[in-house]
């Protein structure tokens, strides 16, 4: 015995002209990235990311002086000029006060 | 009065969506670290400027270029070059120099420090290399941090808050005051590079280069859309307030009066027709191009937590390390921890000091934040660079065509 009972629901298949431009477009961006394309950017990024860093690692291991202390022309700022580290130039001028923007206001 | 994440004078809304190119094919959020990107699948998307860290990691990932910078100085750069009565200074920054040579057809990660000294003189500019201003930073912040740490062993009363962090990168700072006021006592009050090369130029500079300060204009060359926002923080004129509390009476100007990024520079070189790639090498002007290996790591996710060991290896035992490279803080993983013991003359004891290094700081950070928030962080010393790799991936460097918009041109 078949008991279905067979209604004609027109509206529930209705979508406006907004929302089928809305899946649509979904759909289309969705074509437009290919399958695994993030794992692949991500990969890709790393690459240039490991070529650039080993560029500045080339850097400091070709450089005469490689620790900071012993930069001649940071010594030479120090004694014409600022005084010395954490002192009462450099906290004038080299160190800053950080701001709590949760509390800003326009 | 609303709410706002700005102060007064700071560049709002830098990175922008454009409307007309979005496809909503939400790549962009996953790239940004704060969930700033608002708008469903399929529709166009725009970016909530009060969350925006200005990082511009969405803008050189999105795959259809549809991304772009509100702010560019490019031409009152080239006006200012052309001024004879002022002198233009170019602040490079370290992750610069191995990347600037793509948009010239060299290989990627090619380092050109000489070429592009080269092409940046040529173009008029005095340089001022950002890896002396790192190198200032190390003594600054290192010298903090061993202050902090003698403080905490001691067990004096106002010592300051351990872990401390380091602030170079404004992405981060930017993030822990928008979200975690109450960490700002662990952030180094050091300024960042960037901040200590421009007022170093404007004043100790000024009697370098026998100019008057409001004479000297400072153009940062940064891998990095957020220095741009970084520049027009309100507080960012302590060059000017110097001068004002020494006689001076002159309308106020900021420690540095231009960012361009590493892309816009390169731009600049072409409209100027210098070709990077064949400009003789230059070795600089002044004691501002003299820097060390451990400044120009300063580019790189673990880059700064290196230099700053290196430096108080020495300060703090008397003697170098051994072996510079300290490769725990190297390489790719979201966290890297290490923890060094050394013999601290003054204390005359063994300490053993815990550091972190923290990159791609959207997807890393929280627990670690979670962590110090309780009091149970067993960290000292925390490194936070806010990009995957650190500043050399930064939102400001060339964009890989290999990854990214090529798309947009299907």
């Amino acid at each position: 015995m078949n008991n279905n009972k067979h209604e004609f629901a027109e509206d529930s298949f209705f979508i406006s002209r907004r929302k089928f431009m809305a899946i649509g477009s979904a759909f289309l961006a969705v074509m437009a990235i290919p399958v695994g394309w993030f794992a692949s950017k991500v990969a890709s990024r790393n690459d240039y990311i490991k070529s650039r860093s080993a560029g500045l690692y080339k850097d400091d291991s070709i450089a005469k002086l490689r620790v900071s202390h012993a930069n001649p022309a940071v010594e030479k700022y120090y004694k014409e000029f600022g005084g010395k580290p954490l002192g009462h130039m450099s906290h004038e001028l080299l160190h800053t006060h950080f701001v709590d923007r949760t509390k800003l206001n326009s | 009065m609303t709410v706002t994440s700005y102060q007064p004078g700071e560049i709002q809304g830098l990175i922008e969506i454009d409307a007309s190119k979005c496809k909503g094919c939400d790549a962009c959020q996953k790239f940004c670290p704060t969930n700033a990107i608002e708008g469903a699948s399929g529709a166009a998307h725009s970016i909530n400027k009060d969350k925006c860290l200005s990082c511009g990691q969405c803008l050189i990932n999105c795959p259809f270029g549809a991304i772009k910078e509100t702010h560019s100085a490019l031409e009152t750069v080239i006006e200012k070059l052309a001024d004879k009565d002022v002198k233009v200074v170019g602040i490079i920054a370290p992750a610069v120099r191995v990347a600037i040579g793509e948009e010239f057809g060299l290989g990627s990660g090619e380092l050109v420090t000489g070429k592009l000294y080269g092409a940046m003189n040529k173009a008029g500019f005095k340089i001022f290399d950002c890896n002396f201003a790192a190198d200032l930073t190390i003594m600054e912040e290192g010298s903090e941090f061993i202050h902090r740490l003698h403080a905490n062993v001691k067990g004096e009363a106002d010592a300051g808050a351990l872990p401390q962090f380091t602030s170079c990168c404004p992405g981060w700072v930017r993030y822990l005051e928008t979200n975690y006021p109450s960490l700002l006592a662990n952030l180094s009050t050091a300024k960042s590079p960037q901040q200590m090369a421009g007022t170093v130029a404007k004043t100790y500079g000024a009697e370098v280069y026998n100019m008057q300060p409001e004479k000297i204009f400072t153009v940062a060359v940064m891998p990095c859309t957020s220095k741009k926002l970084e520049a027009s923080r309100p507080e960012f004129n302590s060059a000017w307030k110097y001068h004002q509390q020494h006689g001076a009476n002159v309308a106020s100007y900021q420690d540095v009066d231009a960012v361009l990024t590493t892309r816009e520079m390169a731009q600049l070189l072409k409209l100027l027709e210098i070709d990077l790639a064949h400009t003789p090498e230059f070795k600089g002007d002044s004691l501002f191009s003299e820097y060390t290996g451990a400044g120009t790591i300063f580019g790189t996710t673990g880059g700064v937590m290196e230099a700053a060991l290196r430096t108080a290896h020495k300060v703090l035992t008397g003697n170098e390390m051994a072996k510079l490279e300290f490769e725990p803080v190297r390489g790719l993983a979201g966290v890297k921890a290490a923890s060094v013991t050394l013999f601290d003359q003054q204390l005359s004891q063994d300490v053993t000091v815990n550091v972190a290094v923290v990159h791609d700081m959207g997807k890393n950070i929280e627990p670690i934040l979670r962590d110090v928030m309780a009091g149970t962080s067993p960290y000292h010393f925390i490194e936070v660079m806010n990009c995957a790799g650190g500043c050399v991936n930064g939102g400001g460097q060339p964009i890989d065509g290999n990854g990214s918009s090529w798309i947009a041109n299907i």
